[in-house]
């Protein structure tokens, strides 16, 4: 089992540097393949792993292992240790699993692309990086995980090197993922001083004893990163800007893997964030108010992959108000059926682009419905998913949460509140997008520029894997039905324990009211975008103050960033140029002069160099006589 | 019974120093050359001095070395000077600057 | 009697050696400097005598009196006169400084040898009638300092091969002209 997981692991390490090493003399296309394998064994690897867990009884379901010892400091040691237990797993399989879908679907996407052998490397090496950030068996490793998946997502986002954009996306994203890496670090520093060791499950025995202000920073700081990562407010403008990277990139890591890694630590470190039960609000009220505002946001944009994005930022809202309430195998179950929903949507729309030539803005959009049917299929199905429509899966995995705040006290209330309106959002904004893009007749620009999928091997690839992400997007649900039996809950209760747990009559009234208000968003959707009958309303306000996103960059921009070009530039000028750069031509110039007089003594002459010789001897002799006289 | 070594040893010390003027204070390089032959003499005749002081050979076996390294360096010196002879170069030591740096 | 014999040929040795050396210095014509070096030499030759140096003083003779005077003078006659002033235009800082530097080392030796190196070198060692004859030298050279006798072999060598070169690449150039 151990020896499983490491193999998962480390399979696609291995291909990343199989790929990197045989640089140019694989054809690009083999690379594709090689990394697309590798994730697949990790795959197998993980599958393995969990059926071998299947067979131990459930209190002994947690197998650390280490590798080796990677740093001591004094009686602190860490090392290259994982944890093999039911939440590991379960992330193990949806990475690996929904990954494969997505580097495979990459072979028919990336085909024709310069630089395929580096975009699959990239990938693989994410799944790896992902893979170790939730494999990790201590604080230390998880860290580690985090920094790399966000190199990676840096990498993969300026995938486009030549295009300004997507540097500027890229850094953009790493910048606001460093921030919280460092908060992160804070609080593993309290931890260490407190604790002694980062080792789960020393920690969380430990954790009980700290209390006090440093448990909340602790929270606190494990918190920053997870914002960060997930993009939930205030770190949130990093998402949508991150769509500047490939289709697959932003299916892999910023709708199913990484961004979901900020609900991973909520869930895995429950224990400390229960004992600071105040952060646990905090990061239930930040689900919600990013669940609404990405919500409303989403409603005007005009890009199609960034109306995926808030929709995925919003989803993520519901994630961490699940983890903020300590309703754990809820927030993993929406996890796992977002994985597949928000993927698909996201490889359908790459169907989408591809066949309008990259083109992404809806407007241009119209009546590829009988133009794709499959794809439109699929979208159709990722999108009744996303909005909570039985029988497809999103609807058994957001009712629960929205019900299980009903069970978190008042302040629980507002939650449900704001989870039944964010369910409204959803379904308009979704189904805005779905009939903006598919409905009504084809636009001038589809007539003049649609070019069917070819039919080659490559995109068979595509085809097949948004296929698989369908029936899972369709099935994946079935896997807890509230009231009638919860697997998951059940497989994960050794490691997070729900603290909250609605009653049979409220999930139904909650269930009832979502797929009520998702139906009128619906409803309202098809009247205003469909048929017309409803106009759009004319807010010109609240347009621009949407189409702004809040006015969130704008912000950043004058607080952080122009002070920051100020203070930069003030150091050039008083400091850079007179003092360091100053001090260095000084040297350079000093010794030009010096070795300039010093060259003056080689004057060619016999009879200077022999006056040297006389000289030094007679000097030396008088030495020696004066010491041994 | 003759002078003692001392007496050897200063003569070698004024000798060594007619040579050191001759070869900082002249202009040709041959006269130069000869100045360096005394001064090489002087040391040889200082090695001897000694060597029949202490009673070991080893003194003249140095001197012996000397002389054929002198007599080497000669071959080699008087080869250059021909060569700048040939060459049309004026042969005064204060013009050959052509390592000057 | 016999000590006053060698003091009087240490003597006339020694006069010989010095006047002959100034003489090379001071003499313009470049000829007449290299007949009082065979002056010199000559006189050394008695020196290394009176210092039981015969083998030395033989190779003296023949090797510096016999073949590398003989090539100065060649090398002077092929050149021909050069006459230049005994000494450089006027006394320049680097005469002067030439002759304190030259100064200082003989004061220093004299010095040194009158206060007797600390009194080491009053007694005399006693040596063998074989001291200093071709045996002796020989033996010593050959098993003592073999690596000296063979390195110097190779630098006369080297002297040699140098010497062939120089003349060739004259005669390339003054063939070219």
């Amino acid at each position: 089992m151990i020896a499983a997981a490491w193999i998962c692991l480390f399979s696609p390490l291995a291909s990343a540097t199989l790929i990197t090493l045989l640089g140019t003399r694989v054809p690009r296309k083999a690379t594709g393949y090689i990394a697309t394998f590798s994730v697949l064994v990790s795959f197998v690897a993980a599958l393995t792993t969990f059926f071998l867990l299947l067979g131990d009884s459930p209190e002994e379901r947690s197998h650390p292992s280490t590798l080796w010892t990677w740093l001591t400091a004094g009686d602190f040691q860490v090392g290259l240790d994982i944890l093999v237990d039911p939440l590991s797993v379960l992330m193990m399989l949806i990475v690996s699993g929904v990954g494969f879908l997505i580097v495979g679907y990459s072979i028919g996407y990336m085909d024709g692309s310069d630089e395929e052998r580096r975009f699959f490397a990239y990938m693989s090496l994410f799944v790896f990086s992902m893979l170790l950030l939730v494999q990790a068996g201590d604080l230390l490793l998880l860290l580690a995980g985090w920094g790399l998946v966000g190199l990676c997502s840096y990498f993969l986002i300026g995938y486009d090197q030549h295009r300004p954009a997507a540097i500027a996306a890229a850094k953009k994203a790493f910048i606001m993922n460093a921030f919280g890496d460092a908060t992160m670090a804070l609080a593993l520093f309290i931890l260490i001083q407190r604790v002694g060791t980062l080792q789960y499950g020393a920690v969380f025995e430990d954790v009980d004893q700290i209390g006090g202000w440093a448990m909340t920073l602790i929270a606190l700081g494990l918190l920053g990163g997870a914002v960060a990562k997930s993009a939930q407010i205030p770190l949130h403008t990093w998402l949508p800007d991150a769509m500047e990277g490939p289709t697959p990139v932003s299916a892999l890591i910023h709708a199913a893997t990484m961004v979901t890694a900020g609900v991973y630590m909520l869930v895995r470190l429950n224990p400390i964030f229960e004992q600071a039960a105040s952060v646990q609000d905090i990061a239930a009220g930040i689900g919600a108010l990013t669940l609404l505002m990405a919500g409303l946001i989403a409603l005007v944009q005009t890009d199609i992959k960034r109306v995926i994005a808030y929709s995925t930022m919003s989803q993520i809202g519901y994630m961490f108000l699940a983890a903020g309430i300590a309703s754990y195998s809820n927030a993993m179950f929406h996890l796992m059926t977002h994985a597949f929903f928000k993927a698909l949507l996201f490889l359908a729309a790459g169907i989408i682009i591809h066949s309008l030539l990259a083109e992404q803005d809806m407007r241009r959009m119209g009546g590829l419905r009988k133009l794709l049917p499959k794809t439109y299929t699929a979208t159709l199905i990722g999108a009744l998913a996303l909005t909570g429509i039985p029988p497809f899966a999103g609807f058994f995995s957001k009712d629960p949460i929205i019900a299980s705040a009903l069970d978190a006290g008042l302040y629980g209330q507002i939650l449900w509140v704001a989870g039944i309106v964010g369910a409204f959002l959803t379904a308009l904004y979704t189904f805005r997008m779905i009939f903006i893009v598919f409905w009504g007749e084809p636009s001038a620009y589809v007539r003049e520029h649609f070019h069917a999928p070819k039919r080659d091997e490559t995109h068979v690839w595509m085809a097949w894997t948004v296929g698989a992400l369908a029936v899972l997007s369709t099935v994946g649900g079935w896997i807890q039905v509230p009231g009638l039996w919860h697997p998951l809950t059940t497989w994960l209760e050794p490691v997070a324990e729900p603290l909250v747990e609605p009653s049979g009559l409220q999930d139904l009234v909650t269930s009832v009211v979502a797929v009520a208000v998702a139906a009128i968003g619906i409803y309202l959707a098809w009247a205003m975008y469909a048929v017309g009958r409803i106009r759009v309303p004319d807010m010109p306000a609240l347009q621009r103050l949407l189409e702004h996103k809040f006015y969130w960059d704008e912000a950043y921009d004058l607080a952080f960033y122009r002070p920051a070009v100020l203070i930069a530039q003030a150091f050039f000028r008083f400091i850079e140029r007179p003092l360091i750069a100053g001090s260095i031509q000084g040297l350079t110039t000093g010794a030009r002069v010096i070795s300039g007089r010093t060259g003056e003594a080689q004057t060619g002459l016999l009879r200077t160099y022999v006056l040297a010789l006389g000289a030094g001897a007679a000097v030396l002799a008088l030495v020696f006589l004066a010491v041994r006289g | 019974m003759g002078p003692d070594v001392s007496w050897y040893i200063v003569l070698s010390a004024f000798l060594f120093t007619i040579g050191a003027m001759g070869v900082l204070l002249r202009r040709s390089p041959l006269i130069v050359l000869l100045s360096l032959e005394i001064m090489l003499n002087s040391a040889n005749l200082a090695l001897i001095g000694f060597a029949r002081h202490l009673g070991q050979t080893d003194g003249q076996v140095f001197a012996l070395a000397v002389m054929a390294v002198a007599a080497s360096e000669v071959v080699v010196g008087l080869g250059l000077i021909v060569a700048l002879h040939r060459s049309d170069v004026s042969l005064d030591v204060d013009k050959l600057t052509t390592l000057r740096g | 009697m016999g000590d006053a014999l060698v003091w009087l040929i240490w003597f006339v040795a020694a006069l010989g050696c010095l006047g002959s050396g100034i003489a090379v210095i001071s003499f313009s014509n470049p000829f007449y400097s290299a007949i009082a070096l065979i002056g010199n030499l000559a006189s050394l030759a008695v020196l290394y005598l009176l210092l039981s140096a015969e083998f030395l003083a033989a190779a003296q003779v023949l090797v510096y009196a016999g073949a590398v005077m003989v090539m100065f003078l060649f090398v002077i006659a092929y050149i021909g006169r050069d006459a230049d002033a005994p000494f450089v235009g006027g006394p320049s800082w680097q005469a002067i400084a030439a002759v304190i530097a030259a100064g200082a080392i003989l004061v220093d030796v004299v010095v040194a040898i009158g206060l007797k190196a600390g009194g080491r070198l009053s007694d005399e060692a006693d040596i063998g009638g074989a001291f200093g004859g071709p045996a002796d030298v020989g033996q010593v050279f050959l098993t003592d300092h073999l690596l000296a006798f063979e390195i110097t072999s190779i630098v006369l060598l080297v002297a040699a091969v140098g010497g062939v070169i120089l003349g060739s690449e004259a005669r390339k150039r003054a063939a070219a002209q």
